[in-house]
């Protein structure tokens, strides 16, 4: 395992002395310079090449971008930069991704927030990694805790990142697999936070997406790949006993994306979704009940005046009262609702819709005490007779079309 | 029966037919918009398989075309060197498999037998005549040809072309065969299509003596088809029966699967002699366009009501308001009159249309009379 350290220190030392000799011989213009630089140079890789490397010197995964090299023979295996893009299978190099949904303690449809718990599969050939079957009476090399940190600073792995975890994983633990044929396996557990966008365009029979974005951030799509074939799918899935409080697990859902990077390139992309559909009946006592007993307001106001030859028997200003009242207790569990789902607060969904349907209920009521029980505007320009008929007319055609409307916001909703 | 009640009913109830049938005839002609657009996703998927199957045959009757062309190739075959051509082209079908899907690549000499397996050097030999069409066609017209077939080591969309010696002489055939599993999951990956390849299980078990016998379980069993290779198993369970797979044409239809309605189109895979043997399916996610449907339908049947609702509070606020309540009075001021002594005036006579404002003042004309006479 130290060897290709070494060569590859050695090399570094080998490039730095030649470096500053090109730089001297500039400077001077002494060729004599040149045989002494060979010696030098020779004596350096020689010590290199003979010390074991400290771990602290050895060059990290993804600090810096890995070169493109073309791969060796065989016999110069030991020679190879093992972190640079692996070119034996052709580019890009597909990446097989899976995610296995183990835990979620926690979705914040508020916050568009998520926490939980993840298994990450990355799986890809690297034909330089190849080795006899025989030596692994396991059928592959697995590396966990420190020697997995240790061993992913040695090979290529796709820098892979988790583009939509909120802060740093509250827990991560890896594990990697060799096997003979140069198959690679990164498993990767993370625990964390992740936004997600939340749409409440049909709230409260929503379904969202619990998406964790996986992108890769240092290859471009013609180097490496994201992808996904059957055993993957087969593997991204929920835990059987992952329950969510308030909504129930669904499908996992794969899309790939490409990113935009630098001079036109692009980042290859993947969207693990686990859809996850809301319980509506628990929103039903808390939103839907109020919601359509306060709807209920202008329309007593409505019913409970009565008409004898067109005249009105009860005082509009009670009755003006009630839709005055009505407005405050709409405005008050408006101020409820939005506290507690700030997710339907803004935007287009069944809540805010029949929040707009028990304004204009309301308002419909307020013309109604005010343009018929108190001014009394039809009498005034069409007669007794037609103002009768308008009241008889209004009672059962508000309500009517109001329940209509409430029915139709939620149907729409439902579908 | 009264006016009271049966005009304004007759006018309701043409009015809310009006409206019905208003909104049905809109309500139909989204429908048919919504199903131009699916027909135009179904169409769409067809010609994405179809496409991807012409260019997975183009691409490896190209391959195999090029192999053919060799000198090496043409004269170590019409040497009838195994071992050379082993040596010469295992390397390149390694490559091949490895980087672009090529699953199988076979020379085959006459009559049509088996002459080598790159995929499977160790078995050769065996009589192609009878379940290989299309390499007996190809050694008949010396042509080359491409398509579907199902070969020893499972289906394949293969391309086979003729090989001649160095003198030109007809000395069999070579051919390129492209995995389905490669080829559905790049659709997969390009498209967003959930795709699968259904082979007969008959044909699978007479000719596919190489395939892994794992395929065969219940599982992937649908009728007297195998799921051979699908991107989702548990999508295509619930969408594809073995009903729907009885069919030997282009088929499409809509079904629900896990709480999703997919459109689903299947594509007959022919064997050389033109029988059915397979049967590629792609889905889509077609929920957009049903959900689109459903809010349509409510939204039109909320405008009906309201048309109704409020063509009907005109008629009956005109019907009755305007001609029948104030008749209804006058005429109970007639009735008072003629009965009583005492009779009352008509309330409001100028608000009253100009045909009754005539009865009015004739009723305070007689109630006048009436007056003076009792004075």
């Amino acid at each position: 395992m130290s060897l290709p350290l070494n060569v590859r220190q050695a090399s570094a030392c080998r490039n730095l002395v030649v470096d500053k000799l090109k730089f001297v011989e500039h400077q001077t213009g002494a060729l004599s310079l040149g045989a002494f630089a060979l010696l030098l140079l020779l004596f350096a890789a020689q010590t290199a090449a003979a010390q074991s490397p400290p771990a602290a010197t050895a060059l990290p995964a993804g600090s810096e971008r890995a070169g493109v090299q073309p791969e060796g023979r065989a016999s110069q295996a030991s020679t190879q930069d093992l972190t640079s893009l692996p070119l034996g299978k052709g580019l890009p190099v597909m990446v097989r991704v899976g995610l296995y949904f183990q835990r979620i303690t926690a979705f914040d449809d508020n916050q568009g927030t998520f926490t939980g718990t993840f298994d990450m599969r990355l799986r890809w050939e690297d034909p330089r990694l190849r080795y006899p079957a025989e030596t692994t009476p396991r059928g592959f090399q697995e590396f966990r805790g420190p020697n997995a940190e240790q061993k992913l600073k040695e090979v290529w792995i796709p820098q892979v990142a988790f583009t939509n975890l909120k802060e740093s994983p509250a827990n991560q633990t890896t594990s990697l697999r060799i096997f003979p044929d140069g198959w690679v396996e990164l498993m990767e557990r993370t625990t964390g936070q992740f936004s997600v966008p939340i749409n409440a365009g049909s709230f409260p029979f929503d379904k969202q997406s619990l998406d964790v974005e996986i992108t890769v951030r240092r290859e471009t799509t013609g180097e490496a790949s994201l992808v996904v074939l059957q055993e993957d799918i087969d593997f991204s899935r929920p835990a059987q006993d992952l329950s969510i409080d308030g909504w129930t697990p669904g499908l996992v859902n794969i899309k790939r994306f490409t990113q935009p990077g630098w001079y036109g390139e692009f980042q290859s992309g993947l969207v693990v979704g686990l859809n996850v559909a809301r319980k509506p009946v628990y929103v039903v006592a808390t939103v839907f009940i109020p919601l359509l007993a306060s709807l209920l307001i202008p329309l007593l106001a409505i019913w409970m005046n009565s008409t004898e030859e067109g005249e009105f028997k009860t005082d509009a200003f009670e009755l003006a009262n009630i839709i005055v009242g009505g407005l405050f207790a709409v405005i008050a569990l408006n101020f409820t609702i939005n506290a507690a789902y700030r997710s339907v607060a803004t935007g287009d969904n069944t809540v805010t819709r029949l929040f707009g349907l028990n304004y204009v209920t309301l308002g419909v009521g307020l013309a109604v005490v005010v343009l018929l029980y108190r001014y009394n505007v039809p009498m005034r320009f069409c007669g007794r007779y037609v103002q009768e008929q308008m009241f008889s007319y209004l009672s059962w055609a508000v309500p009517l079309l109001a329940v209509g409307t409430a029915l139709a916001f939620i149907l729409v909703g439902a579908s | 029966m009264t006016f009271r009640r049966s005009a304004p009913l007759v006018l309701i109830s043409a009015i809310a037919l009006v409206v019905a049938a208003a909104s049905i005839i809109s309500s139909l002609l989204f429908t048919r918009m919504i199903s131009s657009v699916e027909a135009k996703q179904f169409s769409l998927m067809h010609s994405i398989v179809a496409f991807n199957l012409r260019g997975a045959e183009d691409r490896a009757q190209a391959r195999a075309a090029m192999i053919a062309d060799l000198p090496r190739a043409r004269a170590l075959f019409a040497a009838r060197d195994r071992a050379g051509l082993l040596a010469e082209y295992s390397k390149m079908f390694a490559d091949q498999k490895d980087k672009y899907g090529v699953d199988q690549a076979q020379f085959h000499s006459l009559p049509p037998t088996s002459f080598l397996r790159l995929n499977d050097p160790e078995n050769f030999g065996d009589d192609l005549s009878k379940f290989r069409p299309i390499v007996v066609a190809v050694n008949r017209d010396q042509t080359p040809r491409k398509g579907f077939a199902i070969a020893r080591s499972g289906p394949a969309i293969v391309g086979v072309v003729p090989m001649f010696d160095p003198q030109e002489k007809h000395i069999g055939s070579f051919e390129f065969g492209i995995a389905f599993d490669d080829l559905l999951d790049n659709l997969k990956n390009a498209y967003n299509l959930e795709m699968a390849v259904f082979i007969d299980e008959k044909s699978l078990h007479e000719f596919a003596k190489g395939v892994d016998p794992a395929i065969y379980s219940d599982q992937n069993r649908v009728g007297k088809f195998i799921r051979f290779h699908s991107t989702s198993s548990a999508v295509f369970q619930s969408l594809v029966s073995d009903k729907d797979l009885n069919t030997t044409e282009n088929t499409q239809y809509v079904r629900e699967a896990l709480g999703v309605t997919y459109g689903i189109v299947l594509v007959p895979l022919r064997n050389g002699a033109g029988d059915v043997v397979g049967m590629v399916a792609a889905t889509s996610d077609f929920s957009a366009s049903r959900s689109s449907r459903t809010r349509a339908f409510v939204w039109q049947a909320l405008i009906a009501l309201f048309s109704i609702v409020l063509l009907a509070g005109v008629t009956l606020i005109i019907i009755r308001g305007i001609l029948l309540r104030p008749l209804e009075v006058i005429t109970s001021r007639f009735a008072t009159l003629s009965t009583e002594n005492e009779s009352a005036e008509i309330p409001e006579p100028d608000m009253l249309c100009d045909e009754l404002k005539g009865l009015a003042r004739q009723y305070e004309n007689l109630r006048s009379a009436r007056k003076r006479e009792a004075e």
